[in-house]
């Protein structure tokens, strides 16, 4: 939640000595006429600062010890380019279901530029200044709020309380006093509505990380790790999807433009086949034989062995070489062909193929011969098969391993981006229904 | 700029598969032996593939 401070016209930089009626600590008043009230530091009474013996307006319960402002009052920064100086602090809560949710106000004084504020949720900063103009509110499911030609999507509206101030507000604070306040965003602003009887104050905030925070205060050590994500909180990959998917679809168009080329390229020839039989049952001697020699022809390139059997709940093993026959290098690998089926109380099932397919890599080109050694189990009879080789094939297992990198990427940028706004939007008046339905 | 890497990571992935099918690369597991002597010709029974010992499937469902 972001609230707007009242306008103020400038003043002289200088700051005034007091102290105060009830406990007689010293006071320092930075932001001189301007400030309405001012909150001692020593006993907490919110005192009158228009008025010359500072009246004591409130005193509430002392527990700065475990809400100490991060940024000291006091303590001076530039913020675009302007100097500010810190001169109050409250605490603002809501309750949602009985559960407190509270974050800080610093309020920022420039005697030339007037106010403005930090707020800080969680390690969540925002730069808030007070609308110049009133948005234009359009009802609905999700209302939204239009400022300057942007368009606000409705987060939030709660009451919130004043718990705590600290130092001087150019308004009547008080601790207790209750707002309602209304949250629109458009990461990263975030326009807010604060409603006090019949005043509504408007402000802007717009998200600032808390190391710019720490540099521009020149403050030591390092800012508190922001917690979760906050309402206008920038998605580290916002607006990206659309981008990422249109990327993705030119990739896409340049993969097919890659096949269309490759196939129109690749010889994708058949150098040899042949038919042959195996008798699994009474098979005696030395099974292995060799092929004809054939030719391999153009750049080095792949070559494709399609081994297309009529086994039938039976297998057939091949041990196959290709043997380049001037080089005696050799291409060693085996293929087991297998197919069954059958019938069962789920009903019919298939296991295998009868045909198998098979690419050797980087076969340079020569003449070559195929040395093949089938095996099966004695009793399968005669098993028939055909050997094809073909040279320069397209491989399209590079092309579907080719899809799903370019995919797989996009669909995880995607997913942190709905995981992040729905992280976002579980803390609005919007929250998705979560595991437990609540 | 997470879309310039990803276009530079998409380029580099049709780069490698340009490659890939132009030099006739593939994923099968394929042993390469070398000087298998000219002698395997006329003796087939001479060579012994690597893969001779497989232990084979004879399964079904």
């Amino acid at each position: 939640m972001n609230a707007g401070p009242p306008q103020s016209s400038a003043a002289p930089a200088q700051a005034k000595a007091l102290n105060c009626p009830h406990c007689g600590a010293s006071l320092t008043l930075r932001s001189f006429n301007n400030a309405v009230t001012i909150v001692c530091s020593s006993c907490h009474s919110i005192l009158d600062a228009k008025d010359p013996n500072l009246k004591i307006l409130q005193t509430f319960e002392k527990t700065v010890e475990t809400d100490r402002p991060l940024i000291p009052l006091g303590t001076r920064g530039k913020i675009r380019g302007v100097q500010y100086e810190v001169i109050g602090y409250q605490r603002r809560t809501i309750y949602v279901e009985g559960v407190p949710y509270s974050w800080h106000e610093y309020l920022l004084f420039n005697p030339y530029q007037g106010f403005r504020y930090f707020t800080e949720y969680n390690g969540h900063w925002n730069d808030t200044s007070t609308l110049r103009g009133l948005p234009t509110i359009r009802p609905g499911i999700v209302p939204s709020a239009t400022y300057l030609g942007e368009r606000y999507r409705h987060f939030q509206t709660a009451e919130a309380s004043t718990t705590f101030v600290l130092g001087e507000f150019p308004w009547q604070v008080r601790v207790g006093e209750i707002a309602k306040v209304s949250d629109y965003i458009s990461p990263p602003r975030v326009i807010s509505s604060e409603q006090s009887g019949n005043e509504i104050t408007w402000s802007m905030g717009e998200y600032m990380a808390g190391r710019d925070v720490w540099k521009a205060f020149n403050l030591p050590g390092s800012a508190p790790q922001p917690v979760g994500v906050y309402e206008n909180q920038p998605s580290p990959v916002s607006g990206m999807t659309t981008s990422i998917w249109l990327a993705f679809s030119a990739l896409m168009l340049a993969l097919v433009v890659i096949l269309i080329g490759c196939s129109a390229m690749q010889r994708d020839e058949q150098a040899f086949v042949g038919d042959y039989a195996f008798n699994a049952n009474g098979a005696r001697g030395e099974p292995s034989f060799v092929t004809d020699v054939f030719e391999l022809k153009g750049h080095t390139s792949n070559v494709e062995v399609v081994t297309d059997t009529n086994v039938n709940n039976s297998w057939i093993f091949l041990n196959y070489a290709l043997i380049d026959q001037d080089t005696g290098h050799a291409f060693d690998f085996g293929r087991e062909v297998s197919y069954y089926h059958g019938y069962d109380s789920d009903g019919s099932w298939t296991e295998g193929k009868s045909k198998d397919s098979v690419i050797i890599p980087q076969v340079p080109p020569g003449h070559y011969y195929l040395r093949v050694e089938p095996e099966s189990d004695p009793g399968m009879g005669f098993i028939r098969y055909s050997i094809t080789v073909r040279r320069d094939v397209p491989n399209y297992t590079f092309y579907g391993l080719a899809f799903l990198a370019l995919l797989v990427p996009a669909v995880l940028i995607t997913w942190r981006s709905l995981s992040f706004e729905h992280l976002r939007w579980a803390e609005s008046d919007y929250a998705p229904l979560m595991g437990g339905g609540s | 700029m997470i879309r310039i890497l990803y276009v530079l990571y998409g380029m580099l992935v049709l780069g490698v598969l340009a490659t890939a099918e132009y030099n006739g690369w593939s994923l099968a597991s394929i042993n390469e032996v070398k000087n298998v002597p000219r002698s395997v010709r006329d003796n087939p029974g001479s060579y012994r593939s690597v893969y001779g010992y497989y232990h084979h499937y004879t399964g079904g469902k």
